[in-house]
């Protein structure tokens, strides 16, 4: 088993109800569990999912199961798929080594919709994050999801970007396996290329 | 190739703890399951149904807990193993059979499973299963890993077994929900054969009648029953402790709380100080082995979820022990430590622990914490939790509260239990006024429309979910139909139980398996029970809005049934009834009396606001097309066109 | 002089239980509804100047901008109002009889305007099952089925809205004192709005002392007798103090202090006996049944009924002194009592407000 930058490494993934937070956590967690790795997967879902805010803590170790939330202020790596969520997650598990890639693509909170609340602006969420991150890349996600077929994507092309920036152990070849078992050619083929756009989106 | 039909035994997997519990009861040879769909535990069922076939098990959606502790209690009594599955709400439904059924004995080994949800993550209480082991005499397990959450539920059946009796197993939303790593075990064979011996001695257990009486000596075997479950206990691979042969302070927990309490350990690097007793079998507590770790330490430190359970046990114990090991210095919920209120975390135990050991411990420097906060502040808008685009109660709310606005006599709306609660919220434009347990809202609703006897004219109007129509609503209102009392029930029926993940329900044609099964109709059970009915679509708002007026202002009980299917429902996921569009030569935009009608008022997450060009926009990404926008625009500058 | 918005008109008028459900606030947004002869808003809304608070009667008012607007001076405070000429009158013989609630004037010359083309609609108030039912119409033989008092308060200016909106460009309008007076504020264009297109108008204004709740209304009447059989309503001049309900079989008598009771508070607030804010108002005349009284107070109004009378349409008398002095005390005691209780009522929430600016304000019933 290769040898982790953090013992547990703690990635939080993080969307809004209906963007596919839990199977990308999952996808990733088994991904890491395949090496060999000790996965602790905390999720927040039910009620939340309705349009609400999600949130799943992932945990990689080599030596045990751990609890399923992080300590506050303790993430290495933050991925979302929504730009606020982002931020909100950096608020309460953000310090300044955190790293962050986050979709661009905002999905407008119904408080936002209705106007009692105003959204921030895509400039002012990028200096923000930067301001309070060590790392951080932008992207739509959405936009390369939807032409690859559906908006659902994107929760793949993310954890194809993660594996780019070479944090975790992620190698192709296993979440080729995964998608092979899981899903019929087909989809399996769209996903392997929204993992790849996600690849590609790390630079 | 799946871990749930297949021995695989030795081979580890990333499982979610609901999935760690389906094998643990696969492996212990399950037959029966049957159960009642509540978050965090639905997906116990969901998975045992997905592969009854293969395993020749009989698993059901039952109409609600009480049936579904009755029917694998029938399991049970005809010597097989059972299992009966809730949430904590469940138990209180349940529990007037748990009390009968936990004197009666068991024959075949059973378990229930509770999964509770402290911090209400899903639900509108925090209930405890806990305190309902020590209410009816039973044992109660509590896992605290995955690995436990398959071990242990495999445990349960044969401590079942053992004594006869049903055995609690405790689980929670943080356990249920999450996933970890699970080594499988060997899988027994079931028993596979069901006979009810009945023609015993009257008191034989095993052959004669299963009941609770005689009370006096039906009682008196449980409670001999829960002392041969003490004594197990003593030797529990699953009480396991972990620290300093006499550590400054003993850290005594259960269930989830046991990771929390080792990462806060570790965060403070506090390993040579603290010991961690873990328990597993937490009722009755095997005191043997708590007065051999209490004798260690003199600062005890309890941490466990919501209620003071464990705390107040222990130090019952260690006041009678006192003699032998002297007085102890508690800390937890009574000095205000632990809270007793919400879930836990490991910072929760941190703080506590760093309190009481004098460690310092800072999160996140503080100058990059405040930053963080005032960059949220503006930077991330509140998400409140509102209907799915497309939703049909959007609509069928839209309509509810528009005519008891109309209808100006202050009428109100009773709320109940599912994602139509969410009518309480400004999404549902704060139609819901009172919001209680399962079937509460036309219980309530049937007693508020008597309550003119003492000069209240408001109308009253209750609404209730399909799947909570069969589940509870039906006695009350047959009570309001008996009592003649005033009201309108609105049944809004969307073709499943959608909180919980879309179980079918006793109105649909398929059961727990996707088996074709017949379907209970609404409607007619209504009419069988001498009450005016009408069906409407929600998504035509002017002819539920032309039945509500007539209901709101007809006497008696009227029962209107807004039926249309679930956005979420795999039947219409994707699919799209229109395709939406906006005139925008139509549109008023700011401008317009409506006052953003459709994003302000409707706020369906479809739509956008768009703040630079004053008009209204479809969100192609979040759009399903129900149409209900175009019919809500008073200016009809929203197009439908048929998908 | 200021303009609220919605919130604003809720707490001061609906929510202190002064709406009159005269209908000015419904038709021009979603959110106020009439229904049952009730006004209602259904979601809220969150503009701090709205055409609702602007149109209400009961808001703060100026009197000056409907005084200009009507009789091309400022506001006069006269006890019958601005007036050029008052008449005994009735139906002429030309006209077509019908079941008209005094002398038929009304219906008359509302049928008279349309047919001389000085209007091209008509909001005309009718009732369905005792519940006021306004509507706009634009034939004129369609107009006598409008015929007779419904004593219910109605949201008849809901329709005056709806009109204008239909793009009708000559508008005829009957109502009650409350009604003409949001008219007035609709057509002062408060909000001046780019959009808005004056409408020529003809008004003619009801005498009214009260109107009835219609909800309670129905209940009281029901608890009479099946309304579904009563044909007329009628209040005899004092010292009667009844309300008559006739049926085909039966004259049902109701003591007016049992009415009084569920005439809206509003009502109570209202200083205008005899419909001030129109070209002319028409009301019983005492003593005279199968009369009107009849007070002309613009030119329009002037001209309308003087071709009216010379081509035989309406017949008319000229009115006692002792009725005038008879109808000047009559106004000047609502007027009175419309004051006397807008104080008590001013006094009462800057009390409950502890005397906060946030008191409502009710300037609009002087
Ligand atoms: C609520 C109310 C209270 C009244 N109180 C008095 C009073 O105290 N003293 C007095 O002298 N006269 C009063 N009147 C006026 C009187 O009842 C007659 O309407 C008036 O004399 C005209 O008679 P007519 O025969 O010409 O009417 P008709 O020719 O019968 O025509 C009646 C007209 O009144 C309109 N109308 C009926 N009901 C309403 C309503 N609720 N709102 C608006 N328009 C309506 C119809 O559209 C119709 O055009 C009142 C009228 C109303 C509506
Ligand atoms: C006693 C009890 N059992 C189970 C639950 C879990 N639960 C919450 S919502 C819900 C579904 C209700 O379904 P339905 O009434 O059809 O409403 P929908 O969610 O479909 O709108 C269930 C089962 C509960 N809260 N209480
Ligand atoms: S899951 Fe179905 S019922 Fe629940 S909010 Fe979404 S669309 Fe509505």
């Amino acid at each position: 088993m290769p040898e982790l930058k953090y013992d547990p490494y703690n990635l939080i993934i993080t969307g809004v109800g209906g963007q596919g937070n839990v199977m990308s956590s999952r996808i990733i967690g088994n991904m890491m569990s395949l090496k060999g790795f000790f996965v602790t997967i905390g999720e927040t879902f039910g009620a939340s999912q309705r349009g609400g805010s999600v949130m799943s803590h992932v945990r990689i170790s080599t030596k045990e199961t751990v609890s399923p939330q992080i300590p506050k202020g303790k993430a290495h790596m933050i991925v979302s798929l929504e730009p606020s969520e982002t931020i909100r997650v950096l608020m309460d598990y953000g310090n300044p080594a955190v790293q962050v890639i986050t979709n661009t693509r905002p999905t407008h909170p119904i408080g936002v919709i209705s106007g009692q609340a105003e959204y921030p602006s895509d400039q002012n969420i990028e200096e923000w994050i930067n301001e309070i991150s060590s790392k951080a890349w932008f992207f739509d996600a959405t936009e390369m999801a939807v032409k690859i077929g559906h908006p659902i994507f994107s929760n793949i092309i993310m954890a194809g970007a993660l594996a780019a920036t070479n944090e975790l152990p992620l190698d192709r070849e296993i979440f080729e396996t995964i998608m092979n078992t899981k899903f019929n050619p087909d989809k399996a083929k769209s996903n392997l290329e929204a993992y790849d756009q996600g690849v590609a989106s790390i630079v | 190739m799946s871990i749930f039909t297949e021995e695989q035994n030795g081979t580890r997997h990333l499982l979610m703890g609901n999935e760690a519990i389906v094998r643990g009861a696969i492996e212990a040879g399950l037959d029966v399951a049957a159960g009642y769909p509540g978050t965090p535990s639905s997906e116990i069922i969901e998975t045992l149904a997905k592969y009854a076939e293969k395993n020749n098990h009989y698993v059901e959606w039952s109409v609600n807990e009480k049936v579904a502790l009755e029917v694998a209690a029938a399991g049970s009594f005809s010597g097989l193993r059972s299992l009966a599955v809730m949430k904590q709400p469940g138990l209180n439904v349940a529990s007037d059979f748990l009390l009968h059924l936990s004197a009666s004995g068991t024959r075949g080994p059973m378990v229930l499973l509770c999964a509770d949800d402290p911090g209400a993550l899903s639900s509108i209480n925090e209930g405890e299963t806990r305190f309902y082991a020590r209410l009816m005499e039973i044992p109660l397990i509590e896992p605290g890993n995955f690995q436990e959450a398959k071990d242990m539920m495999k445990w349960a059946f044969e401590l079942s077994e053992e004594i006869r009796n049903i055995v609690l197993v405790r689980t929670v939303t943080r356990l249920s929900h999450a996933s970890g790593n699970v080594t499988l075990g060997e899988r027994k064979e079931s028993v596979g054969k069901a006979f009810f011996k009945n023609d015993g001695f009257i008191l034989d257990p095993m052959e004669g009648s299963v009941m609770s009486a005689p009370v006096a000596y039906k009682h008196g075997e449980q409670q001999v029953k829960l002392k041969r479950c003490a004594e197990i206990f003593e030797k529990s691979p699953f009480n396991v402790y972990e620290g300093p042969v006499n550590p400054e302070l003993l850290i005594i927990t259960s269930s989830i709380c046991d990771l929390y309490s080792k990462e806060a350990v570790s965060l403070l690097n506090a390993e040579k100080r603290v010991g961690i007793l873990k328990l597993g079998t937490t009722f009755p507590l095997p005191p043997k082995l708590i007065e051999q770790y209490l004798a260690k330490a003199d600062k005890i430190l309890i941490v466990e979820e919501v209620l003071p359970f464990l705390e107040e046990s222990i130090k019952v114990l260690a006041a009678e022990l006192a003699p032998t090991i002297g007085a102890k210095q508690f800390f937890g919920k009574a000095n205000g430590d632990i809270p007793m209120v919400n879930e836990l975390n490991p910072d929760i135990v941190v703080t506590a622990l760093s309190s009481i050991l004098g460690i310092e411990y800072k999160e996140v420097d503080e100058e990059y914490k405040k930053r963080a906060s005032e960059i949220c502040f503006f930077g991330s808008p509140a998400r409140e939790t509102t209907f799915c685009p497309g939703c049909p109660h959007r609509a069928s709310f839209f309509s509810i509260n528009k005519n008891i606005s109309m209808d100006n006599r202050s009428g109100f709306t009773c709320g109940d239990i599912g994602c139509y609660s969410m009518g309480m919220l400004p999404g549902g434009f704060s139609t819901l006024k009172t919001l209680h347990a399962m079937g509460s809202g036309t219980g309530l609703a049937s007693g508020f429309g008597k309550m003119t006897k003492f000069g209240m004219e408001q109308p009253v109007v209750s609404v209730c979910g399909d799947s909570t129509f069969f589940h509870s609503a039906m006695p009350p209102l047959v009570n309001a139909i008996h009592n003649n009392s005033n009201l309108t029930m609105i049944v809004l029926d969307n073709s499943g139980t959608a909180m919980t993940g879309f179980q079918p329900h006793p109105g649909l044609e398929v059961d727990a398996t996707g088996s074709e099964a017949p379907k209970i109709d609404i409607p007619s059970v209504c009419k069988g029970m001498g009450v005016n009915v009408e069906v409407c679509d929600p998504f035509d708002l002017a002819k539920t809005q032309e039945t509500l007026f007539k209901f709101l202002e007809s006497d008696g009980v009227n029962v209107l049934v807004l039926k249309q299917i679930c956005a979420l429902s795999p039947e219409k996921k994707g699919k799209k009834m229109f395709n939406m569009s906006i005139d925008d030569s139509v549109c008023l935009g700011g401008e317009c009396g409506c006052n953003k009608m459709c994003t302000r008022v409707l706020s369906c997450p479809g739509l956008i606001w768009d703040r630079e060009t004053e008009k209204s926009t479809i969100n192609d990404v979040i759009c399903i097309g129900c149409g209900v926008c175009a019919s809500v625009c008073p200016s009809g500058a929203i197009k439908k066109e048929e998908a | 002089m200021k303009i609220s918005g919605s919130n604003e008109l809720l707490e001061q008028i609906q929510n202190n239980n002064l709406c009159v459900g005269c209908g000015a606030c419904v038709g021009i947004c979603p959110y106020f509804k009439a229904h049952k002869g009730k006004v209602a808003m259904t979601f809220s809304c969150d503009r701090t100047e709205g055409r609702c608070y602007a149109h209400c009667p009961g808001t703060e008012t100026d009197y000056d901008v409907l005084a200009n607007e009507l009789f091309n001076k400022p506001y006069e405070e006269k006890p019958i109002g601005n007036y050029i000429k008052i008449y005994g009158a009735k139906a002429g013989e030309k006209a077509v009889n019908g079941s008209f609630q005094n002398g038929g004037t009304v219906t008359t010359l509302m049928k008279f305007a349309m047919e001389k083309g000085l209007i091209d609609s008509a909001v005309l108030t009718d009732s369905i099952d005792m519940i006021p039912d306004p509507q706009i119409v634009t034939k004129s033989d369609e107009i006598g089925n409008f015929s007779s008092t419904k004593y219910m308060a109605s949201p008849t200016v809901s329709k005056f809205n709806e009109a204008i909106k239909m793009g009708h460009k000559k508008i005829g309008v009957v109502g009650t004192p409350c009604q003409m007076k949001a008219i007035g504020k609709i057509k002062s264009n408060p909000l001046d709005r780019e959009e808005f297109k004056k409408p020529e108008t003809f008004l003619i204004g009801l005498f009214c002392t009260w109107a009835v709740d219609t909800k309670n209304f129905i209940k009281l009447l029901e608890s009479k007798t099946d309304i579904s059989k009563i044909k007329s309503m009628d209040i005899p001049p004092p010292p009667a103090e009844v309300f008559i309900l006739k049926t085909e079989t039966e004259a049902i008598e109701i003591p007016l202090d049992d009415i009084r009771k569920i005439v809206p508070e509003g009502c109570s607030l209202c200083p205008d006996m005899t419909c001030e804010w129109a070209d002319i108002s028409v009301g019983a005349f005492e003593g005279r049944s199968g009369w009107n009284t009849l007070i002309v107070r613009t030119k329009k109004g002037e001209e309308l009924i003087n071709s009216a009378i010379s081509e035989g349409y309406l017949t008319v008398e000229e009115f006692p002194d002792e009725n005038v002095t008879h109808l000047t005390k009559g106004s000047v005691g609502k007027k009175k009592r419309g004051l006397a209780k807008r104080e008590e009522l001013m006094k009462s929430m800057d009390q409950n407000d502890n005397g906060s600016a946030t008191a409502p304000s009710v300037v609009g019933f002087r």
